[in-house]
């Protein structure tokens, strides 16, 4: 095994162009070292690593967007004012991801590419309707997160691109947020189940804009569509969040059929949309 | 430093590692290791075959060091291969073929004694069947009011300790060999090592190295790990170490058994018990490593701190397919006491009491008289722990308004919950219940202390060294504990059974009396007083009258003087048990300790998840020997009771270990852990030193009942089979993951 200590983007970019398809590149490691010991330690030729890399690891605002760096790590994602300030709801869901050491290390390009269907900040990002910047030596590319996904642990990303930017829209003054993990124990927990809910009212409390995403749900990540049409335009009341909730549960069974898990999920699911619905519509606090 | 078995090394030396079994049950035919001797770097592969003395040990000698005949579980090792790299032994493992016959797995311990069950032994599939037999349990129910049967279970689950097991064995320069390894019992590692190669005792030294963690786990497992590593050592004639990765540790060695037990219990119509019936089975899984003990615990405990005229109790150990099960923190208790006490919990609901109320009502008081007949001699303090427990909690009010309709059906519950315990202190009627120390003050005053008492990170040293320094009257400045190895401290027997400090620290005592004795008659001679009027204290010798005579460094340097090394060595041997394993009656242990523990949680009643959210402890310990210890031992003993009450599971599938690792098998961390007060009782015990009697294993065996009653107070449903997981506390039944991986195997969309 090889490993790259590229001083730029530009140089990942060349090295990747002329090693592909045997190299991997390398953020946190905090996934690829743990699957690559689970292969019996078959390490790929050539190791690149994103780290330090000024390029993708810095968080900048435009009037509308947050831009965030694909190598920045959770930690310093779940402490930055921008992030604080524009969207809460990424962090809530970042400092929820395993434990101080693995925030340190892990990163959000990582998380994303890794292609988890639990992975936290991914429904985050899904329910903000986050954008990605996709890069290869010829192109860069802007292409939509729900659109990033193929099927678990596989994304459209070719072997001589990287993810260099995730771009959000600001949240509204109002819009209400609210992201749940559910996990068998409170640190260092994968999901069973993760929602995130972005919602926006009228002073009277009908619902104008709703957006809606569940982890460890759907085997390829999507917005909760059936969900959100149901909300929108109706009065904030948990009987409505309550049904939300068991759309989504249908369309989970829709998507991935009855499994060992099902009699589970199918109730659990519910009440956890219901709930995320809850507190972003500020009926529910905490 | 600390420096664990894993961080030692020697010129030349190589590296081990096994091959397994490819099936959890199945005939060997034949091994072929000639491709993997071919590869370059491979010094010595070796089957059960290449063992020069026995290779099977055991209580019941059935422990292979390689397998011979079958293999039993996966964790079986049919090779060993010692290469100049781990990389090398691992690509060498891959090498080896095996022909098998297969054999149909015994999977459910409740099908192993069924006639049409294969035997996984020659003798059979029953380890051992103990019985407690008091009064007539026919006529009891007769008598009863209320009758209530249950089932429970509970899981395997693993030790967790921080660190794998680790050797390193070298021959030494005179035809010997010595290993170097992280070994909960050196002295049955000793005998075990010795007749694996054939060599007397005496040629084979057995080095205890600092110890990451055991609570029970390092007796079988670690040995075997040593006995491999001593067996490529003496072929290879270098140094060998074998280092267990996370995934070896897990897949090797033994777990805590699980249990199946039926509960049925009489009651008058106040509540007081009239019968006790129970029938238990343990799964001993492949072999039989404590099944024989840790189950005779259970018999003996299996009906709680409990008066009842009439109790019949069975319980058997069965051999499966799964991982053997052996020593774990509580040994056949935590099993027991969830049955217990979430009985005792049915009853006082069957009669409209508190669960305190049912606990004061039923509950052992001075003089009673256990399930086995024994007449307890001691302070029979349960109702003060439970009183204790009770009133530092406000149990009673807060039981009272948990139960309101408002909080029941709340999102989230809130709940709080009882129970408490006796257990038998050290082996009891199990063995020979003895242990040896020995006390070396130096010329200068210094002072090295050692027993046969390993130290886990239990803080073993620290308590023994502290016995000393009491007796000698010094400060703990001089102290200095010795990792012990089987040539310098006699047999102390294993360091289990909770009897460390009672044990250990009565030898600790018994030696460092022998030197202040020698002291004394140095310096009476010399002053001309008699010695019985001379003290230790405060560094000093001084007379009953308060006369200072000399230093302690002084008086140690006057008795070299005179010719009179100040060593000496000290036998704790108490044998005052006796049991009759046909009746099931006898004196079980020479004493026994109380606890009481409450637990409040919070139930996520449409998550099934449960947070304990604060956890009391109160324990009789006979004398705290060092205060904070034993909070440490009881705070660690409430971690862990909660992830055996809430998440704990090593999970099986056909025998194949499904929990490896950390990232699937999960303990609680800190976040997990409820906010924990402990509360030290002393009731001084005439066996103990200074009164002290015992709390490693106390700290744990009631915290997962606690909780599971915790959270019936918070829904009014009863958890029944252990662990109180998500899917446990909201559908009532354990859902098992039928294919690959969840998130690999599910349906790509279109
Ligand atoms: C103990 C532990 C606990 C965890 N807990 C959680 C949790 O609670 N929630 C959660 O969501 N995750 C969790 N994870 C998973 C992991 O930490 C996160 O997914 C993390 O964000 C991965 O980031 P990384 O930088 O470490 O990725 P890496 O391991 O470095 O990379 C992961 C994958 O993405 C690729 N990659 C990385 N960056 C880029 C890029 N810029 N462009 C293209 N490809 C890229 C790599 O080649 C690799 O295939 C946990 C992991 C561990 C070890």
């Amino acid at each position: 095994m090889v490993f790259h200590q590229p001083g730029n983007l530009d140089e990942v970019l060349k090295l990747i162009h002329n090693l592909a398809p045997s190299c991997r590149v390398i953020a946190g490691g905090t996934d690829l070292l743990v699957s690559i010991r689970q292969k019996d330690n078959e390490w790929p030729e050539h190791l690149i690593n994103l780290a330090d890399l000024k390029e993708i690891k810095q968080i900048h605002e435009t009037e509308e967007e947050i831009i965030i760096g694909a190598a920045m790590s959770h930690d310093e994602i779940v402490n930055h004012p921008l992030i604080k300030n524009h969207i809460p709801l990424l962090a809530e869901a970042s400092r929820q991801i395993g434990s101080q050491q693995v925030r340190n290390r892990g990163t959000i390009g990582g998380n994303i590419c890794n292609a988890s269907p639990c992975a936290d900040a991914v429904t985050a990002l899904i329910a903000l309707n986050a954008d990605l910047e996709v890069c290869s030596v010829n192109e860069i590319l802007r292409v939509s997160l729900k659109d990033f996904y193929l099927k678990p642990y596989q994304t459209i990303l070719k072997p001589n691109e990287i993810l260099t930017m995730i771009r959000i829209k600001k949240l509204q003054k109002g819009t209400g947020y609210s992201f749940i993990k559910l996990g068998r124990r409170n640190a260092v927990a994968i999901s069973r189940i993760n929602v995130a809910a972005v919602i926006s009212k009228s002073k009277t409390g009908v619902i104008k804009t709703a957006a809606l995403a569940a982890g460890s749900v759907f085997p390829v990540w999507k917005r909760i569509w059936l969900a959100e049409r149901e909300l929108i335009g109706k009065t904030v009341a948990e009987s409505l969040f309550m049904e939300a909730g068991k759309i989504t549960a249908r369309e989970m069974i829709e998507k991935t059929g009855r499994r060992w898990s099902t009699p589970y999920k199918e109730p659990v699911v519910a009440t956890l949309v219901k709930r995320a619905l809850l507190q972003a519509s500020g009926l529910l606090l905490e | 430093m600390a420096r664990y078995a894993a961080d030692y090394s020697l010129p030349h030396q190589l590296y081990g590692c096994v091959k397994y079994a490819d099936y959890p049950h199945a005939e060997i035919l034949n091994i072929d290791i000639s491709e993997a001797l071919k590869i370059n770097g491979v010094e010595a592969v070796l089957t059960y075959k290449d063992v020069p003395g026995e290779n099977r040990f055991g209580l019941i000698p059935n422990i292979r060091i390689l397998a011979d005949d079958r293999t039993r579980y996966l964790g079986d090792a049919v090779a060993l291969i010692a290469a100049r790299t781990i990389e090398i032994a691992k690509q060498a493992a891959r090498h080896i073929s095996i022909k098998y016959h297969k054999l149909p797995d015994v999977i459910d311990p409740r099908e192993s004694l069924k006639e049409e069950t294969i035997k996984i032994h020659e003798e059979g599939n029953l380890v051992v069947h103990h019985k407690v037999l008091k009064g007539d349990i026919a006529r009891g129910f007769k008598q009863s009011v209320h009758v209530i049967e249950q089932d429970f279970s509970t899981p395997a689950i693993e030790h967790a300790y921080l660190e794998p097991e680790a050797a390193l064995a070298y021959p030494d320069e005179q035809d010997g060999i010595a290993v170097i390894g992280c070994l909960q019992n050196i002295y049955t590692s000793h005998k075990v090592i010795a007749a694996a190669l054939n060599l007397p005792l005496a040629k084979v030294k057995i080095i205890q190295s600092t110890m990451g963690g055991s609570f029970g786990g390092k007796d079988e497992a670690s040995t075997l790990v040593a006995a491999r590593a001593a067996l490529l050592a003496v072929k290879t004639k270098r140094p060998v170490k074998i280092v267990n990765s996370r995934e070896d540790s897990m897949i090797q060695s033994y777990k805590r058994h699980p249990y199946y037990l039926n509960y049925r219990w009489g009651c008058d119509q106040d509540g007081r018990l009239l019968a006790m019936q129970h029938d238990i089975i343990a799964d001993s899984g492949a072999y039989c490593s404590m099944t024989p003990f840790v189950t005779w615990r259970s018999v003996v405990q299996a009906a709680g701190p409990y008066r009842c005229p009439n109790v019949k109790t069975d319980v058997r150990g069965v051999y499966t397919n799964n991982n053997y099960t052996g020593a774990m923190r509580g040994f056949g208790s935590p099993q027991v006491n969830v049955a217990i006490e979430i009985m005792m919990d049915k009853i006082a609901e069957k009669t409209n009491k508190s669960p305190l109320e049912i606990r004061l009502l039923n509950g052992f008081g001075d003089g009673a008289v256990t399930a086995t007949g024994q007449k307890l001699s001691h302070d029979v303090s349960l109702k003060q722990v439970l009183t204790i427990a009770a009133e530092k909690s406000d149990f009673e009010n807060k039981w009272r308004q948990n139960r309101s309709k408002e909080n029941q059906s709340a999102p989230v519950s809130k709940g709080i919950g009882l129970s408490c315990s006796y257990r038998g202190v050290s082996l009891g009627a199990e063995g020979v219940d003895a242990a040896s120390a020995v006390v070396h003050v130096q010329p200068d005053g210094s002072i090295n202390v050692s027993s046969g008492i390993i130290d886990m990170g239990q803080g073993a040293q620290t308590a023994l060294a502290q016995i000393a320094a009491e007796v000698l009257g010094v400060s703990m400045k001089r102290m200095r504990f010795l990792e012990p190895d089987t040539t310098r401290v006699a047999d102390s027997g294993p360091t289990v059974a909770s009897r460390g400090t009672i044990m250990g620290g009565g030898a600790v005592k018994i030696a460092a009396e022998k030197v202040a004795e020698l002291i004394k008659e140095i310096l009476a001679e010399k002053h001309k007083i008699r010695k019985e009027s001379l003290l230790l204290k405060n560094e000093k010798i001084e007379t009953k009258s308060g006369k200072r005579v000399c230093t302690f460094t002084d008086a140690v340097k006057l008795c070299y003087a005179k010719g009179t090394p100040l060593f000496a060595n000290g036998v704790r041997y108490i044998a005052e048990t006796d049991w009759n394993e046909k009746t099931g009656r006898g004196n079980a242990y020479f004493t026994y300790v109380y606890g009481a523990n409450v637990a409040e949680v919070e139930v996520d009643r449409e998550t099934g998840k449960v947070n304990v959210t604060r956890f009391i402890s109160v324990h009789d310990v006979g004398k705290a020997i060092n205060k904070s210890m034993v909070e440490g031992q009881i705070y660690g003993g409430i971690a862990m009771g909660t992830g055996y009450a809430i998440m704990e599971s090593f999970i099986q599938e056909s025998g194949m270990a499904k929990t490896i690792n950390f990232d699937e098998y999960y303990i609680p961390t800190a976040l997990d852990v409820p906010q924990m007060e402990s509360f030290i009782v002393e009731n001084p015990d005439k066996h103990g030193p200074f009164g002290a009697k015992s709390i490693g294993e106390p700290a744990l065996e009631i915290v997962a009942p606690t909780i599971i009653n915790a959270i019936f107070n918070a829904t009014g449903k009863h958890i029944y089979n252990l662990p109180a997981s998500l899917e446990e506390v909201l559908l009532g039944k354990k859902l098992r993951r039928d294919v690959e991986r969840g998130s690999l195997s599910c349906k790509p969309e279109v």
